[in-house]
């Protein structure tokens, strides 16, 4: 197919945040009717394109066509003038308007004064089509679940008369139902003549869902192909590139340490169901799941941040609360966000007050800082994350992803009194070099007898890392990995969940 | 679960504590031992129309998830342009004081929008600004407006109850009621406040609507200062904080929330009246005027205690805490130790 | 795995990290700063009288009792808390209590207006530290909930001194009011406070990302009631300065106090979302305000132009220091 017929193309767009290249150069294009999925792992820079696509952040350079003319997507607005609707990756609705007001929010035919009666009709028909026929227009979304609410964003995309609609992992925190729901919605409107992008990690819609399917792999397109051609496995690989089984897998499964946590029948509502797990010290651990699996909810659970959670918890055969963080703390667990910006750093405060935040009992005398043990803790901590002690004045927010990481993982460890050390999704933003130390820092910690739990998405990391990975899908742990297992099995399980084709794949 | 719209705050606490006030109202009779005169029914509209508009500014700011403490520096510049500008002919007045609102609200928009500012110290250094302004412009004195004509005609009794000043008043009200309701500005407002990224994500104009939503909010108080300077028959160039605070207790117990996204003009008056049903009523009891405070006080609190966040996570913890374990015998099947 | 376990951490090129490196805004800033200070400083020289000591002893007077206010402010704005909109009848109630405790001797009345005054305050900031309650909108309850009970206590009628110590607060030893001193002693124990202790560092933090520091098992609540405590200390001081030197207290001696104070602090640099701040910066607020008032009234201006300015220079500090925050995040 010629590009002339594409009715959205992507041509060379580039973008660069700082100095990392989110995107290097990326082509693809859409034709009428097409749905086009968009798969790659984190970081491989889909959501970055996606948002040069709705107007949310401008190209350094390249350009998109729509209908064979280079637009300026320079604002939301200009954007839907254009026909691009978004359904982002981000829960998009306001909690505090009705269904039928989100339904409308920010659309263009939207007239001054609300018309309930004409714009009715036509909003109960979209929201039929999502599955939420149950769902009343002039019901407040904050009544909804979450994946309600997700449905409520996505009919609102569908419903925009669009040119292309952009679907940003919509499926991710809906169940299996409500998502047939969105596929047979989304194939309508591609029926209609609107081009779909479906960005997911769900390889098996993407398959059964989508027409062609456009890899991106650390910034670049890697090919579009046909679904046709693909099958899982070879979709895989062309996301995960010709990596080889890399050497130096820690072997230490072998050597069984003492028990350190325990977690039994951990429940968060609606997120997470009976989970159970028993940490080993000197081992690594991980939760492998998408967003939206749990994964995330398990570690924050034990962390104390969740009051809604009930479980068994034990550290060292002494029972542990659950809901307070400062309780979990003292029992040794610590605690490393995804977010580290929103709950981890204090980023217009020096590197030193960062790592000596949680110390600061140890660096005081009855309560007046002590500048010789300040600076003795200090260099203590620098050297252990590998800080240039030059660095520890600067703002950790003037600092790169990975270095920020390190203080952050600096400032739980370094600790006697620490025993369990949980991640979430800990090189998240990190560059290459960063997450070799920040892997190192993890080794050191297990080498201490500390147990380390940490979430990823990576199968890199996962590999490279854990000794033992739990898969987890839908809120619910799928089955435990104690050797090393394949790529192809944890993406699977991550995917899809416990499938039946897994059984004579178990090794 | 569902439709339980009485049970939203927008709607349970202006309903409840106007419903209290009437009741209160209604039994003056047993703690004084005059009956319930018309009178004092006009004069609860009196005092509806003196903070009413200013009450209504400060909301529109806080349901776009703003706080505009300024409104009371807008109140007191209306209250003397209205005054200086209006000796010859009250149109002129009002005509002044209602573009130097919108002036304002232009200017405190256009920073808060423009850099992303937060509105609290803004409108506070507005605030300081405009009394500043108010007393230059008067000389630090009390001005008299001296077109008794126009103060008799605004304090009129109309229809026994009303006077044109709370009429206009209860109108401006029941306009805003049908704009937020029905209209896509109104839509977009309340979006704006309760979820920022959410709305612009969807498209929706913020900075713009930031901007209209502060003209309006100027307007509004410096009408309602000019209104209150006519009833007068002067304009005093410091109305105190007094104005600001009552106005603000009037907001929260019209089911406006400070997070914004929440409530509606219906529930705002319903807010207001509460209070100025509370001010008649210790005025015909004879009650001392602390009693009128103390009475706020004990209602604002508890609103905010009520919508503390970190008290909801400990009530959430404690609950689940006491909640008795479900089948633990079901835990070994689904502990998946599999390996 | 050797390889990866003695991984040296690669340090980076300094150019991915700006440190020193000045963007536009803040040039525009510093020259925005500096044009105001020659500007202040040729206004201040072409004033007849402004030069003069006298004059200066003026200025740091009439800026002695809204900045000890401003102190306290400070610590509850460094932690978070925004502000207080209910220091005037705190300092109402406080300064009634020190006038009717006269009797008593300066010494045992003092004591009772402090603890009163780190009583009502404190009380605030536990709920605002451990419950998370809205700062602005609790303080506008308290101020009525004060202010009626202090009304209520009173009967609304002025307290007038049971004794005659509290004069001696009134003193002016070395022909400096005694109020001076206390401003500049309590600015000098705060700013160690500040930086010195793990209270201080603590305060910031939380001020900085209270979410943070609770995930981190920071003491926020703790904190934060200690720095509403040290607050009302400090209001409880102002108050005692304020009745001494009105000689009698009713609801009403407090009078703008709680605006001029957020005034002084903000208009020192502090800004109101928390985490940064100093005593110091406060106490240069606090002078800047009382000397441009001063300049505007050496030049017969009158008090509306002053409040006027007064509200300009805050405004323009907040924006300055915004834009300065955010071109530093940039």
């Amino acid at each position: 197919m010629s590009p002339d017929d594409d009715l959205v193309r992507v041509d060379r767009l580039v973008k660069s945040f700082g100095n990392t290249r989110a995107v290097r150069g990326a082509s693809f294009g859409l034709a009428a009717g097409e749905i086009h999925a968009l798969c790659g792992h984190n970081g491989a820079g889909k959501s970055t394109v996606v948002k040069m696509l709705s107007g949310q952040v401008a190209p350094d350079d390249g350009a998109v066509l729509i209908g064979g003319e280079v637009v300026d997507l320079r604002s939301r607005q200009v954007a839907q003038r254009n026909g691009v609707a978004l359904v982002d990756q981000e829960l998009s609705v306001v909690t505090s308007l009705t269904v039928a007001e989100n339904l409308i929010l920010g659309d263009l035919r939207a007239r001054w004064i609300n018309r309930p009666r004409a714009t009715g009709r036509r909003l109960r028909v979209l929201l039929d089509s999502v599955g939420l026929a149950h769902v009343g227009l002039d019901q407040p979304l904050g009544d909804l679940g979450i994946g309600e609410r997700q449905l409520v964003e996505i009919a609102r995309a569908l419903g925009q008369d669009a040119r292309l609609v952009i679907l940003d992992e919509p499926t991710a925190t809906l169940s299996d139902v409500e998502s047939a729901y969105v596929y047979e919605a989304v194939r309508n409107v591609a029926a209609a003549g609107c081009a779909v992008l479906f960005v997911s990690h769900r390889l098996g819609e993407v398959l059964g869902l989508c027409d062609k399917v456009t890899v991106m792999r650390d910034g670049a397109v890697v090919a579009t192909t046909p679904v046709a051609e693909l099958t899982l496995d070879s979709l895989i690989v062309q996301m995960l590139g010709e990596a080889p089984q890399r050497l130096g897998r820690r072997t230490t499964g072998d050597v069984e340490g003492v028990e350190v946590l325990t977690v039994s029948g951990l429940s968060v509502p609606g997120r997470v169901r009976d989970f159970s797990l028993t940490l080993r010290a000197g081992r690594v651990y991980a939760l492998a799941g998408q967003l939206g699996s749990g994964a995330s909810d398990v570690l924050r659970a034990i962390a104390g941040l969740m009051p809604a959670a009930t479980a068994e918890l034990t550290v060292d055969g002494t029972a542990v609360g659950l809901g307070h963080p400062a309780g979990a703390i003292r029992a040794g667990i610590a605690f490393v966000s995804n977010d580290r910006k929103a709950d981890g750093l204090f980023l217009r405060r020096p590197v030193s007050w960062n790592l000596l935040a949680t110390r600061l009992s140890q660096v005081t005398r009855l309560g007046v800082l002590d500048p010789r043990r300040w600076s003795k803790a200090l260099a203590v901590l620098l050297d252990l994350c590998g800080l240039d002690p030059a660095r520890a004045g600067h703002a950790v927010g003037s600092l790169s992803g990975g270095n920020q990481q390190k203080v952050f993982v600096g400032r739980c460890l370094g600790r006697d009194d620490v025993r369990v050390l949980l991640l979430d999704d800990p090189t998240r933003g990190v560059d290459v070099g960063g997450r070799a130390a920040i892997h190192a820092l993890l080794r050191d910690a297990t080498d201490r007898g500390i147990a380390v739990l940490f979430s990823s998405t990576e199968l890199e990391e996962l590999r490279d890392l854990a000794d033992v990975v739990v898969t987890m899908h839908q809120g619910e742990a799928v089955r435990r990995h104690d050797g090393d297992p394949a790529d192809t099995v944890l993406l699977r399980e991550m995917t899809h969940g416990a499938g039946p084709a897994l059984v004579e794949e178990r090794p | 679960m569902r439709s339980r719209s009485l049970r939203r705050p927008e709607t349970l606490v202006p309903l409840a504590s106007v419903t209290i006030m009437i009741v209160a109202f209604a039994m003056i009779p047993a703690y004084t031992d005059a009956a319930i005169a018309p009178f004092d029914v006009y004069n609860t509209f009196q005092i509806f129309a003196r903070l009413g508009l200013l009450a209504l500014a400060l909301g529109l700011t806080m349901i776009a998830g703003e706080f505009d403490l300024s409104v009371v520096g807008t109140y007191a510049l209306g209250g003397m342009l209205a005054v200086q500008a209006g000796q010859e002919h009250w149109v002129y007045g009002l005509l002044a004081a209602v573009a130097a609102g919108g002036v304002i609200g232009l200017v405190q928009g256009g920073v808060i929008a423009g850099l992303k500012l937060p509105s609290m110290p803004v409108t506070l250094a507005t605030y300081i600004t405009l009394l500043g302004l108010t007393s230059a412009l008067s000389g630090g004195l009390t001005k008299t407006y001296s077109n008794p004509s126009v103060t008799l005609w605004v304090d009129q009794t109309v229809l026994t109850f009303f006077s044109p000043r709370s009429l206009l008043t209860l109108g401006l009200f029941l306009l805003a009621a049908v704009v937020l309701a029905v209209t896509r500005w109104g839509r977009e407002l309340r979006a704006i406040g309760g979820d920022r990224r959410a709305s612009q994500v969807a498209g929706v104009r913020v900075g713009r609507l930031i901007v209209g939503t502060f003209m309006l909010s100027g307007m509004l108080s410096a009408l309602g200062g000019s209104l209150l300077s006519f009833s007068l028959g002067s304009a005093n160039p410091d109305p105190g904080v007094q104005p600001l605070i009552v106005a603000a207790a009037a907001a929260l117990l019209g089911g406006l929330s400070l997070a914004g996204g929440r409530g509606n003009a219906l529930g705002l008056l319903g807010g207001i009246m509460a209070v100025a049903l509370l001010a008649e009523i210790v005025t015909v009891a004879a009650l001392p005027g602390y009693v009128t405070q103390l009475f706020f006080a004990g209602l604002l609190g508890v609103i905010v205690v009520i919508d503390a966040p970190d008290l909801h996570r400990a009530l959430l913890r404690q609950r689940t805490r006491l909640r008795p374990e479900r089948n633990p015998a079901s835990m070994p099947i689904t502990t998946r130790e599999l390996s | 795995m050797n390889n990866l376990l003695s991984a040296p951490a690669r340090p980076e090129a300094p150019a991915t990290e700006r440190a020193g490196r000045r963007s536009r805004t803040e040039i525009i800033i510093v020259v925005v700063v500096v044009l105001a200070v020659l500007a202040a400083i040729v206004a201040g020289l072409s004033t007849p009288r402004f030069a003069t000591v006298a004059n200066a002893k003026a200025i740091i007077t009439s800026a002695s009792l809204v900045g000890i206010a401003a102190l306290g402010l400070t610590l509850i704005t460094i932690g978070g808390s925004a502000v207080s909109l209910a220091i005037s009848p705190s300092v109402a109630a406080v300064g009634m209590i020190f006038l009717s405790a006269q009797s008593l001797g300066l010494a045992p009345a003092l004591v009772l207006a402090i603890a009163g005054g780190t009583l009502i305050t404190g009380l605030q900031g536990a709920v605002i530290g451990y419950a998370a309650a809205n700062p602005v909108l609790l303080t506008i309850a308290t101020s009525f909930a004060i202010a009626g009970l202090a009304t209520g206590i009173s009967g609304g009628e002025t307290v007038s001194p049971t004794g005659t110590g509290y004069d001696r607060l009134n003193a002016t030893p070395g022909g400096v009011a005694l109020s001076v001193y206390a401003l500049v002693g309590l600015t000098l124990i705060l700013e160690w406070l500040l930086r010195r202790t793990a209270f201080g560092r603590t305060l910031y933090l939380i001020g900085e990302n209270r979410r943070a520091a609770w995930t981190a098992g920071l003491p926020v609540g703790r904190t934060t009631t200690v720095a509403w405590l040290a607050a009302g200390a400090l209001f409880a001081v102002t108050a005692a300065f304020t009745a001494a030197f009105n000689t009698s207290a009713n609801v009403n001696l407090g009078g703008t106090l709680t605006f001029d104070a957020i005034a002084a602090v903000l208009a020192g640099g502090t800004p109101i979302s928390g985490g940064r701040g100093s005593a110091l910066r406060t106490l240069a607020g606090a002078v800047l305000i009382a000397a441009v008032s001063d300049i505007l009234l050496l030049r017969g201006y009158s008090t509306g132009v002053q409040i006027m300015v007064k509200g300009l220079i805050v405004l323009i500090v907040v924006i300055l220091v915004h834009l300065h925050a955010k071109g530093r995040n940039a």
